[in-house]
């Protein structure tokens, strides 16, 4: 396989059922399918997500270096690392009555955030909650091709194209919901159509996706339906937002007069503002801070009012953070020994003691640093 | 040409006789415990043979040592201090004591001097020999004085501070104002005297357009009244309409005073004014998951 990017934090899955009394076996895998059911016992150890439930609730969010790696070794694997537990375990323990709390992931470049979002939304896919995933929030404010003036408010703009991909992704994850649940109010889209009040959302979803011109206020139906009924506990509701940071800072879209556009002015972005707040209760909400892809922030910056701003900061808070950071050496040493068990290092050094130690020196146990190299090998 | 020394008429000196060779140096005679001060009484260039140290200077050549200190330019060159020894010093300071007044004994410390003089004005004078005794670098007046022994509120040391900018230094608390503006002495210590005069009444009226000041003009974060505090409170105010029925309900003035939202202030505030490090961060996580009862 080419050397692409993968973001190498992710999982490492091992579904053999066969001995587990083998010894790197033992190190790196568990055959442990349900997250659920990981807990300490587990730390450093992968599991794999069978390739049909990976194909429903991640057919957009899993960072592209590892959509390589799956295709490359057949398994979607997942390593099971100390932050993942600590969220699983407070999402475990949510109390659906109150405000939907606020999960912040942050760290440095290649730590683990998108994965370990992923396990988040695993979790709650397996346990029937609603997922409501935007993979990047970058993507909503940067190389749009189309912009238009928004239908519902003259003062914002839509995105056509990025919301019926959004919108076409989000039914395949939660096809079986889009039946049960109704519209609450009815909605004229044009002179010819609409959408009455008890209607099945699945219809709210088509039009946006078949009119392509309705797909940015399609999505904010769909934000706002879901948001009521959840507080009206009909569901759980996930949201998972990645790159957060993408909806106070900047954007790079400029409006005919070449004037530059605020997030604020952008209908998606306005909306999903509005979803992150914590005025609804029923769900949780899990977000992660992504350097990469934002805009006009440097390179080095990890922190949440780095990357948030003061905006940022001030409608998340009062939020929880969790911090997501290089590998420890046992996580290293399962990562290690999962790439050998998949005959990806084929330098003859590199199943070596001091193949190891260079490894571990040139990436400072970075995960997708690792990957990286372990790439060229 | 007849060479006559100048000394005495019909007399010699030893430079008029061509075969006469060169002396041992004066230091060769100098003894380790001489009076050094006679040596060098004043200001003088280096001269090798009455500096008894052996000083190399120079950028040496390859695979040399810097040059000596015999016919050494380079140390001739440069100030030196010679004149300047601490037995030469002791004994200036011995010379003008009968020219000084005595130092009131009741000032015996720091603390007490600033105490009774907070202010404190430096002057500078300046002697030469030439054809007039002006100098214009005398007029340069500088005043020192530490806010914390002027009568200032809140407000006013803001905004004394802002008026001044540069010229406070918040480590040592110590306000600096140099006038140089005027041509005479006198002058300029009035004009420091004014300005600080004029500083201090300024900085305690409160103008009409102060009452502007937004959360951008603010040097420290104030969580009273803030973003963070609605917020905190309106999530309080629905878990609690969450909880029907379970414990009292508390108003918004109730909720602000328990215990996890007094801990919660303190932690938002130490964020936002020390900055992030894992420090701060942790303890608001901590803090946060106490007010929002998160196991």
């Amino acid at each position: 396989l080419d050397p692409g990017c993968s973001f190498h934090v992710s999982s490492q899955a091992s579904q053999k059922n066969q001995v587990p009394v083998e010894h790197p076996r033992a190190i790196s895998r568990t055959s442990e399918s349900d997250p659920a059911k990981h807990g300490e016992q587990h730390e450093g150890q992968h599991y794999s997500i069978p390739l049909q439930d990976l194909k429903m609730v991640f057919p957009h969010g899993l960072p592209p270096r590892f959509v390589m790696q799956v295709k490359t070794f057949g398994e979607a694997c997942l390593m099971i690392r100390k932050p993942a537990l600590e969220l699983l375990h407070y999402l475990k323990n949510t109390n659906f009555a109150h405000p939907a709390v606020r999960y912040l992931l942050y760290g440095e470049k290649g730590t683990g955030k998108t994965l370990t979002l992923c396990h988040a939304i695993h979790f709650c896919a397996k346990h029937d909650w609603m997922i409501l995933h935007i993979p990047d929030a970058h993507l909503w404010v940067k190389n749009c091709q189309e912009l238009l003036p928004s239908t519902y408010n003259k003062q914002r703009f839509d995105q056509p194209l990025e919301a019926s991909t959004w919108l076409k992704n989000f039914r395949t994850t939660n096809e079986r919901f889009l039946s049960k649940i109704k519209v609450q109010e009815k909605y004229v889209w044009n002179k010819r159509e609409s959408t009455e009040k008890g209607s099945p959302l699945g219809e709210v979803i088509e039009q946006g996706i078949t009119r392509v011109r309705n797909a940015t206020d399609a999505v904010g139906i769909v934000l706002k339906e879901l948001k009521r009924q959840s507080s009206m506990g009909m569901f759980h509701l996930l949201v998972a937002v990645d790159g957060v940071n993408a909806l106070w800072g900047r954007t790079t879209l400029k409006r005919e007069d070449k004037s530059l556009i605020a997030p604020e002015e952008l209908a998606l972005v306005h909306n999903l503002r509005k979803m992150v707040k914590n005025d609804w209760h029923g769900g949780a909400v899990v977000l992660t801070l992504s350097q990469t892809g934002s805009l006009f922030k440097p390179r080095t910056a990890y922190l949440p009012h780095e990357l948030l701003g003061k905006e940022g900061f001030d409608d998340l808070d009062p939020f929880l953070p969790i911090l997501i950071s290089n590998y420890n050496p046992k996580e290293f040493e399962s990562s290690f020994q999962y790439y050998l068990e998949n005959s990806w290092l084929q330098h003859e050094k590199a199943p070596t003691e001091e193949g190891k130690k260079e490894l571990l020196f040139l990436s400072n146990s970075n995960p997708g640093q690792l990957e990286r190299l372990c790439a060229c090998l | 040409s007849m060479q006559r020394s100048a000394r005495w008429p019909g007399g010699a000196s030893r430079s008029d006789n061509p075969t006469t060779s060169a002396l041992p140096p004066r230091t060769e005679k100098m003894d380790v415990n001489q009076d050094w001060p006679s040596v060098y009484p004043v200001a003088a260039p280096f001269k090798p043979s009455a500096v008894p140290l052996p000083i190399r200077m120079g950028y040496p050549v390859k695979k040399g040592v810097p040059m000596g200190k015999e016919g050494n330019l380079e140390l001739v060159k440069i100030p030196n201090f010679l004149h300047l020894t601490p037995v030469a010093i002791k004994r200036h300071c011995e010379a003008l004591k009968d020219f000084c007044t005595e130092w009131p004994a009741a000032l015996d410390t720091d603390e007490k001097c600033e105490k009774h003089f907070p202010v404190e004005v430096d002057t500078s004078d300046y002697v030469s020999s030439g054809p007039s005794n002006r100098n214009p670098k005398a007029r340069v007046v500088t005043l020192r004085v530490k806010l914390s022994s002027l009568n200032l509120d809140d407000h006013a040391k803001k905004k004394l501070i802002k008026l001044v900018g540069e010229r406070y230094c918040k480590a040592t608390d110590v306000l600096t104002i140099k006038t140089d503006r005027c041509p005479l002495k006198r002058q300029n210590y009035d004009y420091a005297m004014y300005l600080l005069t004029v500083l201090y009444h300024e900085s305690w009226k409160t103008e009409e357009w102060e009452k502007n000041k937004t959360d951008a003009d603010m040097d420290e974060y104030v969580w009273e009244n803030s973003t963070s505090q609605r917020n905190a409170v309106q999530t309080l105010l629905r878990m609690q309409a969450a909880g029907q029925g379970q414990g009292e309900r508390g108003s918004a003035e109730e909720l602000l005073r328990t215990r996890e939202v007094e801990g919660y202030q303190a932690c938002v505030v130490r964020l936002k004014n020390e900055g992030e490090n894992e420090v701060s961060l942790s303890q608001y996580k901590e803090s946060v998951k106490r007010l929002l009862h998160l196991t």
